[in-house]
């Protein structure tokens, strides 16, 4: 539905995009991660059409953005990463002239704003002016007013940057929410486990270039030859130190509590099984035994800490077409 | 016929434009615009009172007919210079003030054309004074009760204030589209204003000064006629003096040669008028199609390409 060939974009001397490639499937959500500053707004504000590149070609359902943007206008919803409102229109108002502009039907319209106040809990805040709306509600009237032409592709640029976490929390279902009506959606961000929550695949931009792109599961596997453990026990947390270091697939102790323990764990989800089984049979008082997040998160670091660093799992348009995926 | 359709679908066109009615409904409902609009009446409304009765005093006749076009004349300065000072106030943050309010990108992305949101733009700005305007005009018409005036003066008047409020409007939007910030907008859209009634005016004297020493040389004495033509205040002034009644016995010295400048240079022909109205016309038609090519990137190739096209076929 998205495809990126070869896209670059220069700024003077600086290379905001570089040759970066990217095929978005119809119906996934793609998650776009990378530093401020890595190129993602530049690259989602030239598929949005309101940027040309320097070089290389974008496509949204066929058509290409530089050549057709007309068109490419009707097939996409976008929400910049800031951006205002007209605080003196109503809700209501605002979603109508949106509407309008896309060339919705009048009924249309009527309808469509009940679905949407709807779907983003804005229901009755419908004859509200939009400047009386808090942060968190203005994003998710933004997404309605993306969705008021139905549009099968929706472009997020940080879109639950500045919010609180309640806020976020909603965001991120109203965009599983959006997935599961079948959009295409592609949502940069910076915030990292919300993304993995959110998306089926994810590219890490870095510097204009990808530098790594796959699905949310291979990415989180490769990014983490080892995991964090945490072993919430009873009491004997420091025998049960000593005992963790012994094991084969625990390649370090990270700390050694009375009640707690954190490992780095190079095993998979079996051995994790197995080791947790191992100590209850033995009879250490365990708790829990959980992974903590941030793997994706550990992935970003790595691939950032080095201009240089390899691609992991990419997979460009051109690639994709080789192996017959696409 | 076909064609008086063709152009009727077309104004329903741009008044169906979203956008306009968007503005057009933000700018009317507001407390300012009625609070404004009140204000001027009322000040329009007492300066004439005022003008009346201080000429009815002691007179054996009501109002004198030279007085009500005296009246005439002063009402209709004060608001060539209201258009003058609020018009780029108004029109000169229409884009910039949306690209700082961080709306503009969300409203490019529609399918509204560029020229379609200039456009829009530009009717929205003009539409406070263009009402502002056509109310007061129950007030120019006291001036018919005593004679003095004729109704096409006032018409003609009225059509210059309006050619030349699209005029400075689209100079505002230019400048809006083109320049990042709206005080920068803000700044060059009044300096422009006071380039085409000082400038013109400043041009104006300086090659009649030059045309006095060489009266030889046409192309001075040209140059000043141009330039006074070019110039909104002088080409009000050569509909007021038309009928000559105006101008030796106007009691302001300014205002006299003005009007004396005006009938040196036969500004009232029609050759003056419809170069006034060609460059005026044709300047704000051209400010408005560069406003809309710089509005969204790769317009021009777009328009290029479509033309291309089109010659094609």
């Amino acid at each position: 539905m998205i495809t990126i060939e070869n896209l670059c974009k220069r700024y003077n001397r600086v290379d905001a995009v570089r040759d970066l490639n990217l095929d978005v499937r119809a119906g996934t959500v793609f998650g776009f991660v990378g530093e401020n500053g890595a190129g993602k707004t530049t690259t989602l504000s030239i598929l949005a059409t309101l940027m040309l590149p320097t070089s290389g070609r974008a496509y949204i359902g066929g058509h290409e953005v530089t050549t057709d943007p007309a068109q490419v206008r009707r097939l996409i919803g976008y929400m910049p990463d800031s951006f205002g409102v007209y605080e003196d229109l109503t809700v209501r108002e605002y979603l109508a002239f949106y509407g309008t502009a896309y060339g919705v039907a009048a009924p249309v319209i009527e309808r469509r704003t009940r679905e949407l106040l709807d779907v983003t809990n804005l229901g009755d805040r419908a004859d509200e002016d939009v400047g009386h709306l808090s942060r968190g509600m203005q994003q998710r009237l933004g997404v309605a007013r993306c969705l008021m032409h139905d549009p099968p592709v929706l472009i997020l640029d940080e879109p639950a940057s500045g919010l609180d976490p309640r806020s976020r929390v909603e965001m991120r279902e109203l965009v599983k929410n959006l997935r599961e009506r079948g959009k295409t959606i592609l949502i940069s961000s910076h915030i990292l486990p919300e993304l993995a929550e959110m998306c089926d695949e994810i590219g890490v931009i870095q510097r204009g270039a990808l530098v790594a792109c796959a699905a949310v599961e291979v990415v989180t596997a490769r990014a983490s030859g080892q995991r964090q453990l945490a072993f919430d026990v009873l009491r004997g947390g420091r025998v049960l130190g000593r005992v963790l270091q012994e094991h084969a697939s625990v390649t370090e102790l990270l700390t050694v509590e009375d009640e707690r323990v954190d490992v780095l764990f190079s095993g998979d989800e079996a051995q994790q099984a197995e080791l947790l089984r191992d100590l209850i049979v033995a009879g250490y008082p365990v708790v829990a035994a959980r992974e903590i997040g941030g793997s994706l998160e550990e992935l970003f670091l790595r691939l950032t800490e080095n201009d240089q660093a390899p691609p992991v799992g990419e997979r460009g348009a051109a690639e994709r077409e080789k192996a017959g995926t696409a | 016929m076909r064609d008086l359709r063709q152009r009727g679908g077309q104004a329903r066109h741009i008044l169906r434009n979203p956008l306009l009615r968007k503005e057009l409904r933000q700018r009317m409902r507001s407390g300012r615009t009625v609070l404004g609009l009140s204000l001027y009446l009322l000040v329009i409304g007492a300066i004439a009172f005022v003008f009346m009765y201080v000429n009815v005093q002691g007179q054996t006749l009501l109002l004198q007919p030279t007085r009500t076009a005296e009246l005439f004349t002063f009402l209709s300065y004060l608001q060539l210079a209201l258009i003058s000072f609020v018009t780029p106030g108004i029109a000169a943050g229409v884009i910039s003030g949306e690209r700082e309010r961080q709306t503009l990108s969300v409203l490019l992305t529609t399918p509204l054309s560029p020229l379609s949101v200039i456009l829009a733009k530009w009717l929205a700005s003009i539409s406070f004074l263009s009402l502002l305007i056509i109310m007061t005009l129950p007030l120019y018409s006291i001036v018919f009760l005593f004679g003095g005036v004729v109704p096409s003066q006032v018409f003609a008047v009225f059509v210059l204030q309006f050619v030349e409020l699209g005029a400075l409007a689209s100079v505002s939007v230019f400048w809006s589209t083109w320049l990042r910030r709206t005080l920068w907008s803000t700044v060059l859209s009044y300096a422009t204003t006071a380039a085409l009634f000082l400038g013109f005016a400043v041009v104006g004297y300086l090659a009649d000064t030059v045309a006095a020493r060489n009266p030889d040389q046409v192309i001075w004495s040209y140059l000043a006629g141009v330039s006074y033509a070019l110039n909104p205040m002088y080409m009000q002034a050569s509909l007021e003096s038309s009928s000559g009644f105006l101008a030796p016995n106007f009691y302001n010295p300014a205002f006299a040669s003005i009007f004396q400048t005006v009938q040196a240079h036969s500004l009232s022909a029609l050759p003056a008028w419809l170069l006034f109205f060609t460059v005026y016309a044709a300047g704000s038609a051209l400010l408005l199609v560069a406003s809309a090519v710089r509005l969204r990137p790769g317009s021009l190739a777009i328009v290029g390409r479509r033309l291309i096209r089109w010659m094609s076929r």
